[in-house]
């Protein structure tokens, strides 16, 4: 379609909407209320142009031209046209630059500033305002309104995270629509009319996983971050765009430090990954970094003490130990240790002719024979979801809802992703019969799923082999199975979502591989970690496993792993002839450990990680003060040079140059959407047999227990860590909703607290696992916490 | 050049010989300065004894010469430190790094910190050299060292200068 932007022509597919013809032609209007991401609905009326378009006659069929000069005759909409809600036309004409369009503008601007307070020395969103740009670009400059501003409440708290400001609220319904269209929980909306409007909520907090978003694109400084309140004006703050190391999805992030403090993170755009949205855990989760009792240098042994030391001496200290130690040396990092951070420990294995293992690492392979990216995900015509993603990999949730909207990913434009998707509207009709989850309990996401199937713990093999049987299974009817099937086989574009509780076992995995190649079904595997599927790749994997390098190693290097939270596995530990632990704070393996080293946070690291869809995203480091900490590839660099060898992975670079000869990729410096290169599934060796009986499920949670007690805000809004029961346990138990319990499982006791809910299947608990807890069913005995008073 | 010129310039030399001499013995002598001229800052309090300043760090944005920080908080609504809701919780200049050209001072939107008359900020250590919130509220008289030295002679702090009096300075007393 031709169109005609000021004095330039264009050609664009039909369905664009004229603002963004605006933009592509390489003008400029102001818009507060429309998004990327989100419907366009012209409240904000800012992006007014002058539009017009040729007729045709219905005889001739023919444009109706001008009589003097013979072009066809443009006739202009009788008004301004908000351009965010317009579609363009063979033809169009639009004018942004003429007085009347310029003036309309600012009159625009001047309505918005009549209630706004100006308090932009005090605003948070100072210097990084929308609508402090647009007044400054736009605006007249001066208001001719003499009277008393709208007043309302200026720092009410929605919740423990989000302050909301509402005088400075300019209702262009962002907020509003954003939890209605993208996460689908709806507790926001406008209340009272006119003047009065103000935008509230009726629930106590703000009950869902992805509110942080709505501070990102508020246009004016109504929404805000809590936790970095007051903390630094935006110009102060250094960005750091990198990539979440949270979970598996590879969310970009925005990490804004000031003064070697993690202040704030803003969700970044990844056009395929995570659009512009991250998770509340993600976002206010950072909080770990700066706690004071973080660990900044190296700490020896010295009898019953941990002394402080540099790593010079540190260094020298191993390498002391080390010639005289056994030579079973285990290596073992977490699963989000960096690509980099890979090679250095096997690296480190290999001189020590020991072995490397990473963990959490599930018993079945986290790589897909026909791996699903999350574009197909959120353009697929039926999902089977088996597990909780909303807890695993809170990224999927949202491209899951996507999906249920039924418009594909926009394609992007000259100035990217359009502005204005003319596609997206308020209040759409979701397709939710598309969408099947299945998990042992009630999971978040099943409240959109149209079919929602609980089995009993442990019987996902079953389920899958109910399905691709069409006979019933794991507690489910055929009927329902059956019906699956062929919504999965009728599909064009189906895909199976593999959670945490199919990967555990590696029958079930097999049996779920087995039904997606009869369905035709693309298949996603949540990894447990940010880097799951890169430290598979590149096979930082040993024969027996993880337990079997705790049991049967002399000499530990273990990096942010805390075996000795069971105690059995500690009093193993105190016999190692030496136990190196790399971690950012003391645990109970630190208080084994004979050197502890302090390890650099996920926002302090540099180097790669590969994302459950295969794709690989660099990570960036913030600057932050962290001491003397290092990633692991300091950890080997410092060993190596006291040992006298050059290690490969000794620095990111040694590390690239080596991963290049496997991958064929240069990692340095990869696209901001990262580089989409799954790699070939391989057969690896399979662990623990599966246990198939227990009273509780140890499951994985978003907000991330092991880091909770020191992220006070996060805590505050979402609770301590909670074990759901079941209405029905509760009572046979006697167990009080609110009361504090210790939870041991095997020789981990963990404390929480009880949450009476329907979600909780009848005889089995739930309980978030710790990162050193493997997921899955297994016997739990609940003890009443000790009553502190009476202690 | 003739002889006629060098008697006129000895004769410029031979009138100043008559003239009230310039020289100031300063210290002993004060020194009379105008009432504009940039010294060291002063933060400035309303009436009601609260503190100007909230806090919104545009005086650091302004400085040319990087030698402001501020730290913000969130007052205490029962015993607010500024009006509204932000405080400046940390203040500091680096009076060696200040090049006292009254940027900040223009660009501080509610008149909290304004140059002052105070001139005498020679001391020993860099580390004297950054001033807090202390140091630079209204009240407060003199440069760090000479307060040391007051407290040392238990004497009230002397000033080299007297200087006509500026309405900007809000509430400072020479």
């Amino acid at each position: 379609m031709k169109v005609k932007v000021n004095d330039v022509e264009l050609d664009l597919e039909p369905g664009t909407s004229a603002i963004d013809a605006v933009f592509a032609a390489g003008y400029d209007v102001p818009y507060f209320c429309s998004q990327e991401y989100m419907s366009p609905i012209g409240a904000c009326r800012m992006c007014l142009g002058k539009v017009g378009a040729p007729r045709k006659d219905r005889e001739t069929n023919d444009w109706i031209r001008d009589a003097e000069t013979g072009e066809p005759q443009i006739f202009y909409f009788p008004n301004l046209m908000a351009t965010c809600t317009t579609a363009i036309m063979d033809g169009m004409v639009i004018d942004t630059l003429s007085k009347e369009v310029r003036q309309a503008q600012s009159g625009m601007m001047e309505f918005h500033l009549i209630n706004h307070p100006l308090d932009c020395p005090v605003c948070d969103k100072g210097g990084a305002c929308e609508l402090q740009d647009r007044a400054y670009e736009y605006g007249a400059g001066t208001s001719r309104f003499e009277f008393d501003k709208r007043h309302q409440e200026k720092h009410h708290a929605l919740s423990e995270l989000i302050t909301l400001d509402r005088e400075r609220c300019i209702h262009c319904k962002r907020c509003v629509r954003y939890f209605e269209e993208v996460p689908g929980d709806e507790v926001l909306d406008f209340i009272e009319r006119g003047g009065h409007t103000y935008i509230g909520t009726v629930d106590e907090g703000l009950p869902s996983y992805f509110t942080g978003n709505i501070t990102d694109i508020c246009p004016v400084g109504a929404l805000l971050d809590a936790t970095s309140r007051f903390r630094g004006r935006n110009w102060e703050y250094d960005h750091t765009r990198t990539v979440s190391l949270d979970d598996a999805s590879g969310a970009a992030i925005m990490v804004d430090a000031r003064t070697g403090r993690i202040e704030r993170v803003k969700g970044a755009r990844n056009t395929q990954v995570n659009l512009d949205w991250i998770d509340d855990s993600t976002r206010f989760g950072h909080e770990y970094v700066d706690a004071p009792d973080r660990l900044k240098t190296p700490l020896i042994r010295k009898g019953a003490l941990l002394e402080p030391a540099s790593w010079e001496e540190a260094a020298q200290f191993i390498a002391s130990r080390l010639a005289v130690a056994g030579k079973r040396v285990g290596v073992a990092v977490r699963s989000d240790a960096t690509l980099e951070e890979g090679v250095a420990a096997k690296a480190l294995a290999e001189h020590l002719r020991g072995h490397a293992e990473h963990f959490p690492r599930p018993a079945a392979s986290v790589i897909a024979e026909n791996p699903a990216t999350f574009t197909d995900v959120a353009t697929s015509d039926a999902i089977f979801v088996v597990g909780d993603p909303t807890e695993e990999v809170p990224t999927l949730d949202l491209r899951i809802k996507d999906a249920l909207r039924g418009v594909a990913p926009p394609e992007l434009l000259a100035h990217g992703v359009p502005i204005a998707d003319l596609r997206l509207k308020e209040r759409m009709p979701r397709k939710r019969s598309i969408l099947t989850v299945a998990a042992p309990y009630r999971t978040n996401l099943m409240r959109h799923a149209g079919q929602e199937l609980i089995y009993p713990a442990g019987q996902e093999e079953d389920l899958f082999g109910g399905v691709g049987s069409g006979k019933a299974g794991a507690s489910l009817a055929a009927e329902q199975l059956n019906q699956l099937k062929s919504a999965l086989s009728d599909a064009k574009k189906p895909v199976i979502i593999l959670g945490a509780f199919v990967l555990a076992s590696a029958a079930a995995t097999r049996a779920a591989e087995a039904l997606a190649e009869s369905v035709g079904a693309k298949v996603m595997k949540l990894g447990p970690m940010a880097n799951s599927y890169g430290l598979e790749a590149l096979e930082v994997t040993s024969d027996g496993g993880y337990a079997d390098l705790l049991t049967q190693s002399d000499v530990l290097i273990l990096s942010n792993l805390n075996p000795a939270q069971d105690v059995q596995i500690g009093e193993r530990l105190r016999n190692l002839d030496l136990l190196i632990v790399h971690d950012s704070f003391e645990t109970e393996t630190t208080g084994l450990a004979h050197v502890v080293l302090p390890a650099k946070t996920g926002y302090e690291k540099e180097g790669t990680v590969v994302n459950l869809e295969g794709r690989f995203l660099n990570v960036y480091p913030a600057p932050v003060d962290s001491g003397t900490s290092e990633d692991f590839i300091g950890v080997v660099r410092t060993l190596g040079e006291a040992l006298g060898v050059r290690l490969d992975g000794r620095s990111v670079r040694s590390a690239r140059r080596s991963l290049a000869k496997t991958l064929n990729h240069d990692l340095a410096a990869l696209p901001e959407e990262g580089l989409l290169a799954p790699v070939d599934a391989k057969e690896i060796g399979e662990t623990v047999a599966d246990t198939v009986a227990g009273n509780l499920l140890l499951t994985s949670s978003l907000l991330k227990v092991d880091r909770l007690r020191r992220n006070p805000k996060l805590r505050a809004a979402h609770g301590d860590v909670a074990l759901r029961v079941n209405p029905a346990d509760a009572e046979a138990q006697n167990l009080e909703a609110g009361a504090n319990v210790t939870v041991n499982i095997g020789g981990v006791a963990r404390s929480a607290t009880i949450k009476i809910t329907e979600d909780a299947p009848e005889g089995l608990m739930l309980l978030p696992a710790t990162f050193d807890q493997a997921l899955g069913l297994t016997s739990a005995e609940i003890v009443p916490a000790a009553d502190l008073v009476s202690a | 050049m003739s002889v006629l010129d060098i008697a006129k310039g000895m004769g410029v030399t031979l009138s100043h010989l008559f003239k009230k001499p310039v020289t100031v013995s300063y210290p002993e002598q004060k020194v009379d300065i105008k009432a504009r001229f940039r010294g060291r800052h002063h933060l400035l309090r309303h009436p009601n004894g609260l503190e100007k300043c909230i806090g919104c760090s545009l005086c650091a944005a302004a400085c040319p010469a990087y030698c402001i920080y501020v730290e913000a908080a969130e007052n205490d609504p029962a015993n607010p430190t500024s009006p509204g809701e932000r405080y400046a919780k940390i203040y500091e200049i680096n009076m060696l790094r200040c090049i006292f050209c009254g940027f900040c001072e223009e660009a501080c939107p509610t008149g909290a910190v304004v140059l002052g008359h105070e001139f005498e900020l020679a001391d020993f250590k860099y580390k004297d050299f950054t001033y807090g919130k202390d140091d630079m509220l209204v009240g407060t008289v003199g440069s760090k060292w000479q307060r040391r030295e007051a407290d040392r002679l238990e004497k009230p702090v002397e000033l080299g200068f007297k200087a006509g009096q500026r309405v900007e300075l809000e509430g400072v007393d020479y």
